[in-house]
């Protein structure tokens, strides 16, 4: 006899499981419509282009679980789990579906009830994932609140999900145990028909009742679990869905441009300024804490942390919607501080590891779009830098170069001269007025030289490429800066780009079309790679030493180029090349991403000085990078440690120049 | 209040000092390659100046400019950081102006936009140093003029106003209107707003020429130039730098100690 | 047609003193005068100034004028600016010299449109063409980066200001024989519309820049406010004083008094260190006349190396400590 067809007071079971299920329903609906009514409040976003990648990348991430699985490590095994978790809860899904839409009313307590063949494969997969998950879960506890795992909180909410997992389980087991003992289920689960043996030795009656009494605690824990679902961060289960389909189809390095044109607002200044889907991205944090432990400003002492941006923002939206949709506390300020949206290095470290999608850099650039742009509050060395920008093309204030000086004595063909080339060498503010870049630009150029690349360069025309600009908040100086660039480009009918700095690499290859500038960007070490392996040139001194590659945030993580830096090593005799301990991915940034070559860092240790550790650690005679500010950054680095005489920074061009 | 600034555009100052070259026949610099004039720092901070007094007092911000910026960019620049209105000037009758014709020119101009509370120029032109047009404007219009402000403050009908001097600062109270020079001490300026750079390129500027504004040709123009530079030169750079060197930091102010006892100068 | 004869230097006595500069326009003064064979007057005025008046003829003044007023600086640029006007349109000289002080900066232009003349600010050297007898007017222009030589098309008188320390002070020779003429000139008080309500003199630390003889500048290499306690300690230990360029003015380390620049104090000390300074222009025409110049500069390529007579490249932060020490030890 199953629990539904009883009665209390004479009211049939399922009705008064009806009666529980409306209520649960009710309080978790009227939840969810706030909540939506919420994201309502932000602006419009155009989230539904590209259906035919959204599709499978929405099947890899849910249904293949690998959201989590990608960060999978054997220091964090919790993707695992969390696969288990995910499809365990997703098969009890369909369990509860039949029962509620159908088994109740036909005194079918579960799925598993059936018996037949089809049951018997259902029940038996999901009880054996559930022993697994239970083991996760168990496991989870143990990581959490007695290993103490960094990126882990260890709050109330947290326990509870985990223990209401663990008591649906252990009570889902612990019921068909004793259904299958009291009702001599021969087609039930094989864990809980094994279980059920335990229950020989009692009476009937006092199967059936404790039968009936554990199966109305499991929907008691279930409706409950519902109920909180809305109410927690467990939100995600149903947030991060939408929120993975919904994820930005633009590449990684693209910022939301502004329409001048039509725009009602310059960045964020309340909550509700946000778009609908930056919104969305506060009900799909599950406060996992990868962001926060991969964040170099929160390792080194700021006081931004990723995740507590999502935390905090997420508890002003709600606020804001219980008073009425109107903001009680300044965002810039109270919730969010102006140390930390500058804080940020835009290193991407924190979005590559999100499982969930979502955006933290986009929000903190247009808070800094409000700063700057409307409030007009930037830390004076970066209003130095934008000033001089605005003022003469190029971030560097107080150089003692012009653009062109770096040619002196090389015969490079520039544009207003000779504009018949195969490749434009865009050199970067850097490259041609920073004094040590420009050996690494001069280096480069050589290489060109040698390979008989026919390459010219713009020279005076060149202007800074904006991503300083953007990055920092100034986004009409940005965009001011791309359509001069490209009304250039285009003047020439420039259609290839090769380029040695990796920001201006990007924003020419990702941000440029956004504006009409659409060319072939490449960056200097694919091109070296190119001419190393159709042997343009050949290198023949050794370097026996041992060698690492700091890979750039904005070539590594955001444009994913990480082979062809260590390809380039590789054909250098001799050498031995040491991989950094943080490094492809999970490179840890040089401290000078996001406009901070320009900003001061005054509070915690410098991020540099901490990156050092990893080159320390490696023992390498040089440290190869790829990108000007790193290279300034190692340098600084190596300095301050004093490494000088250990470790050479160089350019990965320059090493290559050593060997010719 | 309504205030009238009067802005000029200039070759970049802040280029490497080794870069600057002069064209020696036409008497004047030749830019670096790829380096757009920009406007006159001391008048970028008069508009500053004026931005505040416009912030304290309310009020509307009126740019004028005159020279070779024919798009008028340094008035779009003004507007971007928060100024109301422009002007153009421009003719080929007022090329080749002295101080004196330019501060003519600016005089017939203020004259036309008529109403006006205070005039605000910059205290010098980063280009020829000349320091006298706001002075001359005053004198050309009869009005009362301070020179080197870095703030200003209405009060009832009067301006009471801090000037800079080489040992501090006084205060003078002046009447409105007057004309007032501004000093770099007035802080930096403002960068340009977001809306404000907005607006500021959809604006269509006006332009007048010498007719527009009456001018009486025998003032203006290199005809009617009180003075002329005869000769513009690069001045020599006598000084042979030598290198005091040393394995560290510490060695190299050794020897710096001792080769300034050794010169006599410590 | 009036004919306008005579140069004229308009001097300035402070504190019972003639200014230096104004010792430097008699120096100037007497150079043009042998060229162009006209008498040297100069106008002061002040409280007190007969006193002084025989000085300024010992200097080389052949008539020296006085009126009876507040100094300049207590008073409104209107009152001088009326009173030199009057004394001008009197006497009608075809030159007239100011300093480029505080007087000469606010009188000079003003001076030029009431006597519908011209004039040029600034001059770092004046001289006669022999065979136009023309005024040449020489003066930096582009922030210092060139020299213009400016001539005056037929207007007279011709108006000029000279930089401080452009000139050498004149020279007294208590025999030279002149006239001391007090004027009684007639202010109209409406013509006076700027009113002075205070003057408020920034606490400058010790001696005056334009006094001292040794100057340790800091500018933004220094990197803040605290980085200037030990160029302090380096000028106690020298017996100078310190000066800045305009970067730690405008970041708010140090105040404006202490600017040495174009648009601030012009010095001649003789030794001038000038730390974390790149050596821009504007800078370089404070300190330009020092008789040495020694520069600490984080970069091997800045402007200041070019300028000085000694350079060290370092981090000013490692090298002060024991330049401070090794002075002290070589001092004693």
């Amino acid at each position: 006899m199953n629990p539904t067809l009883q009665t209390y007071l004479d009211i049939p079971n399922f009705l008064i499981l009806y009666f529980l299920l409306a209520v649960a329903l009710s309080i978790f609906f009227y939840r969810a419509s706030k909540l939506y009514g919420l994201l309502r409040l932000g602006g419009k976003e155009d989230r539904f282009d590209h259906i035919g990648k959204r599709i499978p990348l929405f099947l890899s991430n849910v249904i293949g679980q690998w959201c989590t699985l990608r960060s999978v490590s054997r220091k964090d095994l919790a993707g695992i789990g969390h696969f288990l978790m995910f499809w365990t809860f997703a098969l009890f899904l369909v369990n509860y579906t039949y029962l509620f839409i159908w088994g109740a009313w036909h005194q079918i307590s579960s799925l598993l009830e059936l018996g037949n063949r089809f049951s018997s494969a259902f029940s038996f997969i999901l009880e054996m994932l559930a022993l697994l998950t239970i083991g996760a879960v168990i496991w989870a506890l143990g990581r959490r609140y007695i290993a103490r795992a960094e990126r882990l909180k260890r709050g109330f909410e947290a326990a509870i999900i985990l223990i209401l997992i663990l008591l649906l389980l252990t009570t889902h087991f612990l019921g068909e145990a004793l259904r299958i003992s009291a009702f001599r289920d021969p087609y039930g689960g094989a864990v809980s028909s094994a279980m059920a043996i335990a229950f020989d030795g009692m009476s009937e009656g006092a199967k059936q009742a404790s039968y009936y009494i554990v199966w109305w605690l499991h929907i008691f824990i279930l409706l409950g679990f519902l109920i909180y679902i809305p109410h927690s961060r467990h939100l995600h289960i149903i947030a991060s869905l939408f929120n993975i389909f919904f994820r930005s189809t633009r590449p990684k390095g693209a910022l939301t441009p502004i329409d001048i044109e039509t725009a009602q607002n310059l960045g964020v200044e309340k909550i509700e300024e946000f778009s609908w889907k930056q919104l969305l991205d506060l009900y799909a944090c599950a406060e996992c804490g990868r962001c926060q432990v991969s964040c170099p400003a929160f390792l080194s002492g700021k006081p931004l942390s990723p995740q507590k941006l999502i935390e905090h923002l997420k508890t002003h939206l709600i606020e804001t919607g219980n008073n009425r949709n109107k903001s009680t506390n300044a965002l810039i300020g109270e919730i969010i501080s102006e140390e930390e949206i500058w804080n940020c290095l835009t290193c991407y470290a924190c979005q590559e590891v999100c499982p969930v999608a979502n955006e933290h850099i986009e929000k903190i650039n247009e808070l800094r779009r409000n700063l700057v742009m409307v409030k007009n509050k930037i830390p004076e060395t970066a209003e130095r830098a934008l000033r001089t920008i605005m003022m003469r093309g190029d971030p560097w204030t107080g150089t003692q170069h012009l653009r062109n000086d770096w040619t002196e004595g090389l015969s490079i063909k520039k544009l207003s001269e000779e504009s018949r080339i195969d490749i434009l060498y865009w050199v970067g503010c850097t490259g041609a007025l920073d004094e040590r870049n420009m050996k690494v630009t001069i280096s480069f150029a050589q290489l060109m030289k040698k390979a008989g690349i026919n390459f010219g360069i713009l020279g005076a025309e060149e202007s800074c490429c904006g991503d300083p600009a953007r990055r920092m908040g100034q986004e009409l100086l940005f965009q001011t800066l791309v359509q001069r660039n490209i009304e250039n480009l285009k003047r020439y009918s420039v259609k290839r780009i090769v380029t040695f700095c990796p920001h201006c690499y990007n924003t020419l290859k990702n941000e440029y079309p956004q504006f009409g500038g659409e060319f072939e960007v490449i960056h200097h070490t694919e091109l070296i790679t190119h001419m190393l392996k159709s042997g343009r040139f050949k290198p023949n001194l050794p370097v026996d030493k041992r060698v690492a590659f700091h890979d750039p945030c904005y070539l590594g993580r955001y444009n994913d180029i990480y082979l062809p830096p260590r390809m380039i090593l590789s054909f250098i005799p001799k050498l031995k090349f040491m991989e950094l301990k943080r490094s492809k991915r999970e490179s840890f940034c040089c401290g000078g991403g996001g406009g901070h070559v320009w900003l001061e860092e005054n509070i915690g240790t410098r991020i540099n000085i901490m990156r050092m550790q990893d080159v320390i650690e490696a023992e390498v005679g040089i440290l190869t990078t790829a990108c000007p500010f790193c290279l300034q950054m190692m340098e600084e680095g190596i300095k301050r440690k004093h490494l000088e005489g250990s470790v050479e920074p160089m350019d990965i061009s320059e090493l290559i120049q050593k060997t010719l | 209040m309504n205030l009238i600034v009067c802005v000029k555009q200039v070759p970049n100052p802040e280029i490497p000092p080794s870069k600057f070259r002069i064209d020696s026949e036409a008497k004047r610099t030749i830019p670096p390659e790829g380096i757009a004039p920009v406007i006159n720092p001391y008048d970028e901070r008069a508009v500053e100046l004026a931005l505040r007094l416009k912030e304290k007092h309310g009020g509307k911000i009126m740019v004028v400019t005159l020279g070779d910026d024919v798009s008028g960019n340094v008035v779009k620049h003004a507007l971007s950081m928060g100024a109301d209105d422009g002007v153009v000037l421009t003719d080929p009758a007022f090329e080749g102006s002295d101080s004196f014709g330019i501060a003519y020119i600016l005089t017939r101009a203020i004259q036309k936009i008529g109403s006006y509370d205070l005039i605000l120029c910059g205290r010098q032109a980063a280009d020829w140093d000349e320091g006298l047009v706001g002075s001359i404007i005053a004198e050309n219009l009869s009005l009362p003029l301070m020179t080197l402000v870095v703030a200003i403050e209405r009060i009832d009908k009067e301006l009471k106003m801090k000037r800079v001097t080489l040992e501090g600062h006084q205060i003078f109270t002046l009447p409105i209107p007057s004309v007032v020079t501004v000093s770099q001490e007035v802080g930096r300026p403002r960068l340009p707003s977001g809306w404000g750079i907005i607006s500021a390129t959809k604006k269509k500027l006006p332009v007048w020429n010498a007719k527009d504004i009456g001018a009486d040709l025998s003032q203006i123009g290199a005809k009617g130039a009180r003075k002329r530079v005869m000769k513009l030169f690069l001045p020599e750079r006598e000084r042979r730098c030598e290198m005091v060197q040393g394995e560290t930091a510490v060695e190299a102010a050794i020897k710096l100690a001792e080769k300034l006892r050794e010169a006599g100068t410590i | 047609m009036t004919i306008f004869r005579g140069l004229l230097v308009c001097g300035e006595v402070v504190d019972g003193n003639i200014t230096t500069i104004t010792r430097e326009l008699l120096n100037i003064g007497r150079k043009l005068r042998d060229a162009l064979h006209q008498p040297l007057s100069t106008l002061l005025i002040g409280e007190k100034i007969e006193e002084r008046a025989q000085e300024v003829i010992s200097l080389g003044a052949d008539k020296v004028y006085m009126v009876n007023g507040p100094i300049f600086m207590e008073s409104s640029p209107d009152l001088y600016v009326g009173i030199i006007t009057e004394v001008c349109k009197q006497m009608a000289p075809s030159i007239i010299l100011f300093g480029h002080t505080e007087m000469g900066r606010e009188v000079a232009p003003r001076l030029a449109v009431r006597l519908n003349s011209v004039v040029t600010m600034d001059c770092t050297d004046l001289s006669i063409n022999p065979e136009t007898k023309q005024l040449l007017q020489s003066k930096p222009v582009y922030g210092g980066n060139a020299i213009a030589i400016w001539i005056s098309e037929s207007k007279d008188p011709q108006i000029v200001t000279l930089r401080p320390r452009a000139s050498m002070p004149a020279e007294p020779d208590v025999s030279r024989k002149g006239e001391m003429i007090p004027l009684g000139i007639n202010i109209d008080h409406s013509m006076i519309k700027s009113k002075l309500l205070e003057t408020v003199k920034e606490e400058v630390r010790g001696i005056k820049l334009e006094d001292a003889k040794v100057i340790i500048a800091g500018g933004g290499g220094i990197g803040g406010i605290e980085g200037f306690k030990s160029l302090e300690e380096l000028a106690k230990v020298l017996r100078g004083t310190i000066g800045v360029t305009r970067v730690p003015c405008d970041e708010g380390w140090m105040p404006i008094s202490l600017e040495i620049g174009q648009t601030g104090h012009i010095v001649t000390p003789n030794l001038y260190i000038a730390i974390g300074i790149s050596g821009a222009p504007q800078h370089m025409a404070g300190c330009a006349s020092s008789k040495c110049i020694v520069a600490i500069n984080r970069d091997p390529e800045a402007q200041i190396f070019k300028e000085a007579d000694f350079g060290v490249v370092g981090d000013y932060r490692q090298i002060l400590p024991t330049l401070i020490e090794k002075c002290k030890d070589l001092i004693r």
